[in-house]
């Protein structure tokens, strides 16, 4: 039975590809506002986990209950909703849409929800502002360093006012310095709007913006 | 809705700012769309145009006519117009005698400048025609000096182009030949305003003048009907009722029918001829459909990344299926609207080229200015767009099938077209095409036959064979991989052996236009071959002589026979074999009556005989004939039989006695004894003689004599007269080489836009490569062998297809369409060379996308 205040609930899920199972049974609950980081070596499925818990990947077994909904049930366009409105991913490579300017790929997430122009606008600039990328706003990707892509990429995350946020080594490809202030941004936007936070990193360092850590290991929660 | 409105901002955000990073490739591929809508929309245009004459030469002048009154044999002698007495004075209708014939102008020299049409008309009763009016046309500057003007005689009036083209003035001299005659002619006027539209071959003058001037006195060739009031038209019972009390008094000897159905049985003489035209021209839009395909294709792998990413952000498979799909609409938007200019401006280059051909082989027509009519726009449109959009169908499913979760983490998964690798689809097109071949030849208007189980079984085949020729990739790359010494031979043939689906697309859209080229050169080499044979055969005489000026079945008015019994007399001349030929009407359409040396044919007149004369027994009581291959076909007379035709002097059986090879024309010929062919058609006129000469005559002495001798005729040795042939063959075949090589150079495009697709999806494969030291110049030469394998290997597949196209074409749609058997030859050589020249030029189709590929990386 899903607490009330829980925002997603992993049951014994299970994930193969072929005959190579990479997820064994994975349990998992998270509560609304709630910051998790999600650690372990390489190969022990993380990304995996990451990509079935916001449905772009799909699985075998068990169960996904993200804000009360089973999306195993829901098809796949009830998962692309699901990852429109509930979600917010944020990439090691960034993955900003290359032909948009930073405003616009900050936007883009409320366009995917139909909100009103004017207040797309307003929050897109509102949150540019809150990274730190106001006179960048008109800059296409290309012209930014990797910790502005990120902190942009960031923004567009929480552009949508999500339930959580998925970050996969989200510092991966940052220096220090950028990286700090990636995640301390990370951990203020989550913080400040009551966004629960999924964060997948091999640094132990970048866990203490988390409240919570999760170790896996051959596909297993181990911790 | 909301997806609509998604999938439109991304088109805006996204796609369009693509094309404009990359605009010069996106130019590269709307020209193509271009050239491949203009192609077809040209072809069309100018078909149409080449063909305008279908109608009647003295439109222009005398406005559209309602009814033709006409003999069956095409002339009505003057005595007979007395029988349409009944006619004249009558106020619904105007009648309108005519004769027209074509006329060589010539230089000084004796030398045809060019071929004109000339119209007689009764000048002072087309002052009276309402349509005539409507034209607003003048035969003189001042309307008091009409009756003056014309009452001078023999003059003849021409258009303002064809005045400025021949650079001829009122009061000048037109120096022509007619029916072997040598003569000329005063120019009277010129008509019209200079920017009226008119023929540029038309001359007119008056009825009497003409008939001397064609040396056609006392006939006319027939009697147009024009309505007075020009609302009746419209009106079908009016019409009917018109018809009617026409046809009621209608002498025995003269037949009654409305204009536009003689309209309609040329154009449906030209339909075969025009089909086969347009189907041809669809090649190139086929293969700029496959370019679109491939340039979308090759967008979805380049655009992956992005792709993923939507779909990470809850873009909806739809909308990703969508916004590709608008994609291709664009393309195909924009490149039709260019294609429609540039089939403007080739049906300009291909009208005159098309307008000659249908003059050689069809009847006389003269081309008019091309013209754009909003049919043009909406076929262009739907063709560019819809052709667009099946081939964008694959990408945008494609698009919608990546795999957020593979691309995002290891970049270079793609599905590509997993089907490419199933031979089931291939298979059974090779299947149905088979089963197409058991469509009869349906028949057309005007009795051609369309060999559409020839083409759809050859569309089937074409698509089945792309289909199957990916794993012709593989084989070769496994074959040669034991050869592969260095590293850059064997990567570039580990990559090749992989055949991936974008390998094997790229493939099969080469298949597609090397099967399509070794086809036709096929077809076109055995053609040319088999007629070069023929003539070896057929044409054994020492000179060979004909009208001069006349270039074909347009042109035919019959050498006068006073001329013919002079030539005939020369002392060298040992024996002449002399033609006589008139179109008549018959069971299915129109076909030829020719007059001959029956004797001589069967006994020394060398012939390709299918049948030799005597193997076919002639039905009691009809005329014995020797047959063309295309008659027997036509009529299905070639193993016996009897045909019924329409001659001037009533209908008459025929039956083949023997069957010979004929290339001339698809509608036929029945060859009878001359003097039975001048009782039959009433006319004494042949077309053309062939001299043997006595042992030991200097052939070229007693042809320049005869030259001088008879300067309106055209006198020439066995090896001018093959030369002549030939060069109208190369003429006829022009249109056909110039699409193969548009859809052949669109194609080649479309190697180097799949192979940066290619390349593109293996990005990662070559980094790795970079890290183990590969210099950049021997990737490079690895893309440079890769596309010299993909196009070896479409080269390999296309050669086996285009064997199997070149037998349908020769055995089965040429057999049906125009009923000959051609011989087949292979040009083995050709094939080989165009092998390794499509070789070389993937190979550096390779070497420019790799270098660019690489640069930009």
């Amino acid at each position: 039975m899903t607490d009330k205040n829980t925002i997603l609930e992993v049951n014994d899920l299970r994930k193969a590809y072929g005959p190579v199972e990479v997820l064994h049974g994975v349990n998992l609950r998270i509560a609304a506002g709630e910051r998790v980081a999600l650690t372990g070596p390489s190969g022990s499925g993380k990304s995996t986990l990451l990509n079935c818990l916001c449905g772009i990947e799909t699985i075998d077994s068990g169960s996904i209950t993200m804000n009360g909904e089973p999306l195993q049930h829901i098809g796949k366009r009830g998962l692309e909703r699901v990852r429109r409105e509930w979600i917010g991913y944020v990439f090691q490579a960034f993955h900003l849409l290359p032909t948009l300017t930073a405003l616009e790929n900050i936007e883009l997430p409320g366009q995917l929800i139909a909100m009103p122009i004017k207040d797309r606008k307003a929050r897109a600039k509102d949150l540019l502002h809150a990274v730190g990328l106001s006179h960048r706003a008109d800059h296409r990707p290309d012209a930014l360093s990797g910790g502005e892509r990120q902190r942009v990429a960031l923004a567009r995350a929480v552009m949508h006012q999500p339930r959580l946020i998925l970050a996969d080594e989200p510092t991966g490809s940052l220096d220090s310095a950028s990286g700090a202030r990636v995640l301390e941004l990370l951990e203020r936007l989550s913080r400040e709007q009551n966004i629960a936070l999924v964060l997948v990193t091999h640094d132990l360092n970048s866990t203490r913006i988390c409240e919570r850590t999760v170790s896996m290991h051959d596909g297993r929660i181990t911790g | 809705m909301s997806e609509t409105r998604t999938a439109l901002y991304l088109t805006a955000k996204c796609t369009l700012r693509h094309w404009k990073t990359s605009w010069a490739s996106y130019l590269l591929l709307l020209l193509i769309v271009a050239v491949g809508v203009g192609a077809f929309n040209g072809i069309r245009q100018a078909s149409r145009a080449a063909s305008a004459n279908f109608g009647l030469f003295n439109e222009a002048v005398s406005g559209r006519s309602d009814f033709l009154i006409e003999a069956p044999s095409g002339r009505i002698p003057e005595a007979s117009l007395a029988g349409l007495a009944y006619l004249n004075g009558q106020p619904d209708w105007h009648l309108l005698p005519v004769v027209e014939g074509s006329i060589a102008q010539v230089d000084p020299s004796g030398e045809p400048i060019r071929q004109l049409r000339l119209v007689g008309l009764d000048l002072i009763g087309l002052g009276n025609l309402p349509t005539f009016n409507e034209q607003g046309l003048s035969f003189a500057e001042e309307d008091s000096k009409w009756y003056q003007r014309i009452g001078r005689g023999s003059g003849v009036w021409l258009s303002h182009t064809l005045a400025r083209q021949a650079g001829l003035a009122r009061g000048d001299s037109l120096e022509f030949v007619a029916g072997g005659r040598r003569a000329s002619v005063a120019i009277a006027g010129v008509l019209g305003e200079s920017d009226q539209d008119m023929p540029d071959d038309l001359l007119v003058g008056d009825l009497p003048a003409v008939q001397v001037m064609l040396q056609r006195e006392g006939f006319v060739d027939r009697v147009e009907v024009l309505l007075t009031a020009r609302t009746s038209r419209t009106n079908r019972a009016l019409l009917a009722q018109i018809e009617q009390r026409i046809a009621d008094g209608m002498p025995p000897d003269l037949r009654l029918r409305p204009a536009a159905e003689r309209a309609e049985e040329r154009a449906s003489m030209t339909e075969a001829f025009r089909l086969n035209l347009l189907i041809l021209s669809l090649i190139a839009i086929l293969v700029g459909a496959y370019l679109i395909l491939q340039a979308l294709d090759a967008a979805v792998v380049r655009r992956r990344q992005e792709t993923a990413t939507l779909r990470s952000l809850g873009v909806g498979a739809r909308v990703l299926f969508l916004i590709c799909l608008s994609e291709a609409f664009l393309i195909g938007l924009i490149g039709s609207v260019a294609g429609i200019g540039v089939g403007y401006l080739l049906a300009n280059g291909a009208v005159h080229l098309l307008a000659d051909t249908v003059n050689t082989l069809y009847f006389a027509t003269s081309a008019d200015a091309i013209r754009l009519t909003s049919d043009d726009w909406l076929l262009g449109l739907s063709l560019g767009v819809a052709f667009s959009l099946l081939a964008g169908l694959l990408p945008a499913r494609d698009a919608m099938e990546t795999p957020p979760a593979q691309i995002l983490s290891r970049g270079d998964w793609s599905p590509g077209f997993v089907w490419l690798r199933r031979p089931t689809i291939g298979l059974a097109l090779l299947a149905v095409g088979l089963l197409c071949l058991l469509i009869p030849p349906p028949t057309m208007g005007g009795g051609s036959k369309m060999a559409i189980g020839g083409f759809l079984a050859a569309g089937a085949w074409i698509l089945g064979a792309a289909l199957l020729s990916g794993q012709s990739l593989v084989w070769l790359a496994k074959l040669l991989r034991p050869l592969a010494q260095g590293p850059i031979w064997r990567v570039a043939l580990s990559r090749l052996g992989d055949g991936s689906s974008r390998h094997r697309l790229a493939v099969a859209g080469l298949v597609v236009a090397v099967g399509m080229v070794t086809g036709m050169l096929q077809m076109v080499g055995s053609f040319r071959g088999t007629i070069e044979q023929w003539f070896d055969v057929r044409f054994q005489a020492d000179l060979y002589v004909s009208e001069r000026g006349g270039s074909g079945a347009g042109s035919i008015l019959g050498i006068d026979p006073a001329i013919m019994a002079r030539l005939e007399a020369t002392p060298e001349v040992e024996f002449a074999d002399t033609l006589y030929l008139q179109t008549v009407a018959a069971p299915i359409g129109g076909t030829q009556l020719a007059g001959i040396d029956f004797e001589a044919w069967q006994t020394r007149i060398g012939q390709i005989w299918l049948k030799p004369p005597g193997s076919l027994q002639p039905v009691a009581g009809a005329q014995p004939a020797l047959i063309s291959e295309a008659f027997g076909r036509r009529f299905d007379v070639l193993h016996g039989g009897r045909v019924t035709v329409e001659t001037p002097t009533g209908p008459r059986t025929i039956s083949p006695i023997g069957v010979f090879s004929d290339y001339g024309n698809e509608f036929g010929t029945a060859a009878i004894d001359a003097p039975t062919w001048r009782e039959w058609t009433g006319s004494e006129r042949p077309i053309n003689t062939s001299l043997h000469l006595a042992d030991g005559t200097i052939t070229n002495e007693v042809r320049d004599r005869l030259r001088l001798e008879f300067p309106g005729l055209d006198v020439r040795n066995a090896q001018e007269l093959r030369t002549l042939a030939l060069g109208i063959f190369d003429q006829t075949f022009q249109v056909t080489s110039a699409l193969n090589g548009i859809g052949l150079t669109v194609a080649l495009i479309g190697l180097m836009l799949g192979l940066l697709a290619i390349f593109e999806e293996s990005a990662r494969s070559w980094q790795t490569l970079g890290y183990l030291g590969f210099p950049r110049r021997a990737l490079v030469l690895t893309a440079g062998i890769e596309g010299a394998g993909i196009a070896l290997a479409a080269w390999l597949s296309g050669t086996i297809l285009g064997l199997i196209l070149g037998w349908l074409l020769i055995a089965v749609i040429n057999v049906q369409s125009f009923g000959w058997t051609l011989l087949w030859q292979v040009p083995f050589t050709a094939f080989l060379g165009f092998g390794a020249a499509l070789t070389l030029v993937g190979f550096l189709c390779g070497i420019v996308s790799g270098s660019w590929w690489f640069r930009n990386r």
